[in-house]
């Protein structure tokens, strides 16, 4: 990488700067932010959509817990109930989990490798809109009264054409569809933008273990998510046009959809887990005042955990009457991937010991990851074993340990991560005091909600049951979750209470509040719509703590349009420049063409050959180059 | 004046590249490994669905027909010959001989559509005859949009390829556009050999 | 308050398998406590260890540390090897196959009820009886599960059995109930609107008021000894009673509800949900759907005097 020294005086800095701002803002009014393809831009879209399903997943949550409260409470008929447990379930892990969690990469991805952008611009608001769409279908189904009701994981032959009579189960499939395009567009988008514009000098090895574990998730995403797609499509087929996939009279198999459906829903939890790791080592870094300890160790245990993941699905169906081999080898390996999360967390905890810790709310909510989620893992390595499953599957145990595991391996990380990160997106500091209470209700309330549940499930009560009667002696400690439940619903308004006071009073910010190792604290809070002025290149892991003074910048740029630094795949080496598209409103406009494809798809077949022409029409709007993009381009030839 | 800064010019660095030092390319990739999975799937299902059941395909279905089938995969590895022209024209910057050989593979492609049908005719089942038609069904139809998607594209790029608003850095998305062809025959052969020819084994 | 039978447990078992299960969850949990007090105590001293005077960058201890941290990645390698270990030899042991002379039971799961069906080598003594399954002390039980309509899990705690029936699959587990009880068991996998009250009774008893259980479900329904009870019949097979259930013997012969030829000896009634006493069963036959919102079973819109007679019947039926 060869380097001169440059002048760069105020006023060439000051034009370029005006021109970076003029070539990367995004429109005015309202078809600007409709056609805004900045990854910030799309990130927070996500984020705050994904919050708002996080809530309504919340109050369908604090509903199902009211109504068990008491044996025989009549809040919720069985009706009510099913459809608020399956929305609950659904809502959780498809427009919250995932979109929230890899959203943060679009978010931070491109700031902590140095580009401005993310590959793929407009596809990633098409993706966004694709993910609103499928969201807003749910709930539409729920206020019309055909919300799916038939649970998140949607069993056949309960979910097929025989069993389940109205669309509350194709209105499901379709929702699936949608925040599973959505998903896949992420993962692109994140996988190639880490592969081709890293910083120069960022080669793998110098890549932040955030950045590695959105990496390790993009690829996850690529290959789960079509088993889903095609699973829902298969569901959607026999309850629309008569396929025979699942039904047993005609050569069917009602286990066929189980099968498809774990074999993404188990790496769909670590789809979920793996990014907050990546969390959870930017925090603890930051507040163990060190780089993590064992790098390569920390890489490999992401990249295994990733692969193992693919290996265990069948321990979902251990009572199925699968052959003894089977139930072996996924008890195994089922236990074994308790391995890399351990080696992680050792690694973990070896960083605050050599560290000097400082005990920020961020931290705290990592630590309370390390506490309650290990928890979840003990029960998990039980579930593992199949003679334990066999009284245990199905029941409030398993509901025990899937929260243990969800809110302490992702939520826990994630609420860590809004106190941590902020700041650089809004500018703001969220409040301090608040954070404690908001941590201190968190723990408190998700120990009195789920501990409970281990001996609930223990006790005979199963999963998924609206009601229970009096004599099942079930009663008080349900009460007391319901009570848990109730102390978490205070600390999320709390959460929101603090959100909402930084916004108006929250501390300036500035560029770097925790004195941060990673390159998006080399730019201001909330950072410009170019992210970096001058381009940086990094020598090693830690570039803000680690920086010489004379650390190269990347200049020669264009700034009168949309131009971005490309490197090479393995070590970073600049290799070739690219321009990206402007801001189009065809990503909202192929979106639409997309839900009316799916949603016409719930009432009829036609939806395909309708969407086969709506799309096309779309794709050709987009994808063809047309007046300024030729303009600049013709420009640039000229000048050569 | 502020003090002097290194810097590394990027000014110089090319703007039309090819293969993995493009973006299209690795989002073509993308798409691959997502529709190849997806078919991955369907054949998976098919063998899940085959494998308890003695009777393959179940009274009273039919064996499929392999004539169809066979000349359709015949044309489809023909296709690969224009196609791969048409890669090399892009690679050499050669616009003529990239509009001549993506005319070519605009009419293979058109062809596929019917030759498709009548891929779904020689199946001779219906799809919601049993499981075994339904899967044959799914598996083709999943692969057909790829094929639609292949026919569409093919053509909107010729006619992208004769439009004014054709220019350098467009050669390298017909390279990725032959990439993907490549992915599309190449695809289909083991969903052939499952469907056409694994019920006779 | 009619007490309610029946334990519903993993905590006391009742057979070898829940007592095996029992054993492995105890272990499972100690191990688990003990990695856990560990794991939390290393991170409280990594946060509040005393690091006055220490240099920031030490290869030393660096070098200290990966040991540490390779010691305990390689004991929690072990320790999961040593679980795993000790749950296939309880698996094992579960799964071994039955010792001979099982009683061969079919249980079929429906919505929102429990078939059990008693075979025998000549088919006019086969009985056919509804969500209460006896079964002799001491002897192994052979269940053979199926699944009538979508995918049901036969389960009870105290006997530390658990299978999904799947319909298309027949599928057998086997167990033994080593005392007498009355052990609860629920349906484990969700099936529609009344999943939560599908509950059903394992009644273990000694072999000798087992075998006599068992001669009375294969006699007919008993004939009607008075005339509200006569009266009663009559009604219940000019009703759509008999469009639905079954009573050996009679005309009655539907197959979509329970058999109701011994329905009178039953403790509880709707799928283990109420105690089988007049009130409830009167409740249940009037409107099913108050009890169980969404069970198949329509209301009823009975006179008092036909009502009255129905269940004179319906108690004559031991």
């Amino acid at each position: 990488m060869t380097t001169d020294a440059i002048q760069l005086d105020t006023e060439t800095l000051e034009r370029e700067r005006r021109e970076l701002e003029r070539s990367w803002s995004s429109r005015p009014g309202l078809l600007g932010w409709l056609s805004d393809t900045d990854h910030k831009s799309v990130g927070k879209r996500y984020i705050v959509t994904a919050l708002v399903f996080f809530l309504l997943g919340g109050i369908e949550a604090a509903l199902m817990r009211i109504q068990l409260a008491r044996p025989e409470n009549a809040l919720l008929d069985p009706d009510r109930y099913n459809q608020i447990f399956t929305m609950h379930g659904t809502t959780m892990m498809f427009l919250f989990a995932v979109p929230i969690l890899t959203a943060a990469g679009l978010y931070l991805v491109p700031l902590m490798i140095g580009t401005r952008n993310i590959a793929f611009p407009r596809l990633n608001l098409y993706g966004y809109y694709v993910y609103l769409i499928g969201g807003c279908l749910l709930y539409a189904g729920l206020l019309v009264n055909q919300a799916p009701d038939a649970g998140w994981f949607s069993y056949v032959p309960l979910a097929g054409p025989e069993y389940s009579l109205g669309k509350r189960i194709d209105i499901y499939a379709q929702t699936v569809t949608f925040t599973e395009i959505s998903a896949l567009i992420t993962s692109v988008e994140i996988i190639v933008t880490v592969f081709k514009q890293r910083a120069p000098g960022m080669s793998l090895n110098r890549m932040p273990l955030f950045v590695w574990a959105q990496l390790v998730t993009g690829f996850m995403v690529m290959f789960a998510m079509p088993w889903v797609a095609v699973a829902t499509q298969f569901l959607a087929a026999d309850r629309l046009v008569d396929t025979r996939l699942f039904d047993p009279s005609a050569g069917g198999e009602p286990l066929l959809w189980q099968h498809l459906f774990w074999f993404f829903g188990h790496p769909e939890v670590y789809i979920i887990f793996v990014p907050a790791l990546g969390f959870i080592s930017s925090i603890v870094e930051t507040f163990a005042r060190r780089p993590i300890f064992g790098y390569p160790v920390m890489v490999l245990s992401l990249v295994i955990t990733g692969f193992l993941s693919f290996g265990l699905w069948v321990h979902h169906m251990f009572v199925t009457g699968i052959p003894q081999l089977s139930e072996s080898f996924f008890s195994a390996m089922s236990m074994m991937i308790a391995i890399p999360t351990g080696v992680q967390i050792f690694c973990w905890i070896a960083t605050l010991w050599a560290g000097r810790p400082r005990f920020r709310v961020p931290l705290l909510f990592a630590l309370g990851f390390v506490v309650v989620f290990i928890i979840g893992g003990f029960t998990g390595v039980m579930v593992a074993s199949v003679p334990y499953d066999i009284q245990v599957h199905d029941t409030y145990f398993v509901v025990a340990h899937l929260h243990y595991v969800l809110l302490g391996g992702a939520v826990f990380p994630l609420f860590g991560a809004f106190y941590f990160w902020w700041p650089k997106v809004t500018g703001r500091m969220l409040s301090e005091r608040l954070g404690r209470w908001h941590f201190w209700l968190f723990v408190i309330g998700v120990n009195l909600t789920f501990f409970p549940m281990h001996q609930l499930g223990l006790a005979g009560m199963p999963r998924r049951i609206y009601t229970y009667l009096p004599e099942t002696g079930w009663g008080t400690l349900n009460l007391v979750a319901t009570i848990g439940a109730m102390t978490i619903a205070a600390s999320v308004a709390v959460f929101l209470v603090n959100l909402m006071w930084s916004l108006s009073e929250g501390a300036p910010a500035g560029d770097d509040p925790w004195e941060a190792p990673t390159l998006e604290w080399a730019t201001t809070s909330p950072p410009p719509p170019y992210n970096f002025h001058l381009c940086p290149t990094v020598q090693g892991r830690s570039p803000l703590w680690q920086r010489p003074a004379d650390q190269p910048v990347v200049s020669g740029l264009r700034t009168d349009m949309r131009e971005i630094l490309v490197t090479t795949m393995l070590d970073a080496e600049p290799d070739s420049r690219m321009r990206l598209p402007e801001p189009s409103v065809w990503p909202l406009i192929a979106a639409i063409a997309t839900g009316v494809t799916f949603i016409v798809l719930i009432f009829t077949p036609w939806g395909l050959p309708l969407g086969a022409v709506l799309l096309t029409g779309a794709f050709v709007g987009w994808g063809w180059p047309r007046g300024k993009d030729q303009r600049l381009q013709r420009s640039e030839e000229r000048r050569r | 004046m502020t003090a002097p800064v290194r810097a590394l010019d990027a000014s110089r660095l090319p703007t039309t590249v090819f293969d993995h030092r493009s973006h299209m390319w690795w989002g073509t990739l993308g798409f691959m490994l997502i529709e190849g999975t997806t078919l991955f799937v369907c054949v998976a299902s098919y063998y899940y669905l085959r494998v308890n059941v003695t009777d393959w395909p179940p009274e009273p279905a039919a064996l499929p027909s392999l004539f169809w089938p066979t000349l359709h995969v015949a044309v489809l590895l023909l296709s690969l010959v224009p196609v791969a022209l048409a890669d090399r024209a892009a690679r050499r910057l050669d616009l003529a001989g990239l509009r001549r050989w993506f005319v070519v593979a605009s009419l293979f492609a058109l062809s596929f559509l019917y030759l498709r049908w009548k891929d779904f005719e020689s199946l001779n089942v219906r799809w919601d005859a049993n499981a075994y038609g339904s899967i044959a069904w799914m598996t083709a139809g999943f692969h057909g949009t790829i094929l639609m998607l292949q026919v569409v594209e093919t053509v909107i790029f010729t006619g992208f390829l004769f439009s004014g608003d054709f220019d350098e850095r467009h050669f390298s998305d017909a390279t990725d556009s032959a990439f993907y062809w490549y992915f599309f025959v190449g695809s289909w052969i083991p969903l052939y050999l499952t469907l056409y020819l694994s019920p006779r084994l | 308050m009619i007490q309610f039978p029946g334990a519903h447990s993993a905590h006391d078992p009742a057979g070898p398998q829940a007592v095996l299960v029992h054993r492995l969850g105890d272990l499972l949990y100690a191990i688990a406590t003990v990695v856990f007090v560990l794991v939390v105590t290393a991170l409280l001293i990594a946060l509040f260890r005393r690091r006055a005077g220490e240099a920031v960058d030490d290869p030393a201890r660096e070098r200290g540390m990966a040991t540490v941290v390779a010691i305990a990645a390689g004991a929690t390698v072990a320790t999961l090897v040593a679980v795993l270990l000790l749950s296939f030899g309880t698996g094992r042991r579960l799964t071994a196959t039955p010792p001979p002379g099982a009683l061969q039971i079919r249980v079929t799961g429906h919505q929102w009820w429990w078939e059990a069906e008693y075979r025998d080598a000549s088919p006019d003594r086969w009985a056919t009886t509804a969500n209460e399954i006896h079964v002799p002390v001491g002897r192994p039980v052979t269940l053979e599960l199926q699944a009538g309509d979508v995918i049901h899990s036969f389960w009870v705690p105290n006997l530390g059995v658990k299978r999904d029936m799947i319909p298309g699959q027949a599928t057998s587990i086997w167990f033994q109930a080593d005392r007498p009880g009355v052990y609860r068991g629920q349906c484990a996998e969700f099936c529609g609107p009344q999943h939560a009250k599908m509950g059903f009774l394992v009644v273990a008893e000694p072999q000798a008021q087992f075998a006599a259980w068992l001669e009375r479900q294969r006699d007919s329904a008993r004939t009607p000894a008075d005339s509200l009870t006569r009266r009663g019949r009559e009604v219940f097979l000019a009703s759509s009673c008999a469009m639905c259930h079954t009573v050996g013997g009679t005309p009655a012969g539907g197959r979509l509800g329970p058999n109701l030829t011994h329905v009178a000896g039953r403790r509880t009634i709707a799928a283990g949900t109420l105690p089988n006493v007049r009130g409830h069963l009167a409740g249940w036959i009037i409107d099913p759907q108050q009890i169980k919102p969404g069970a198949h079973m329509p209301a009823s819109a009975i006179e008092p005097d036909d009502l009255r007679a129905i269940l004179a019947y319906l108690e004559s039926l031991r």
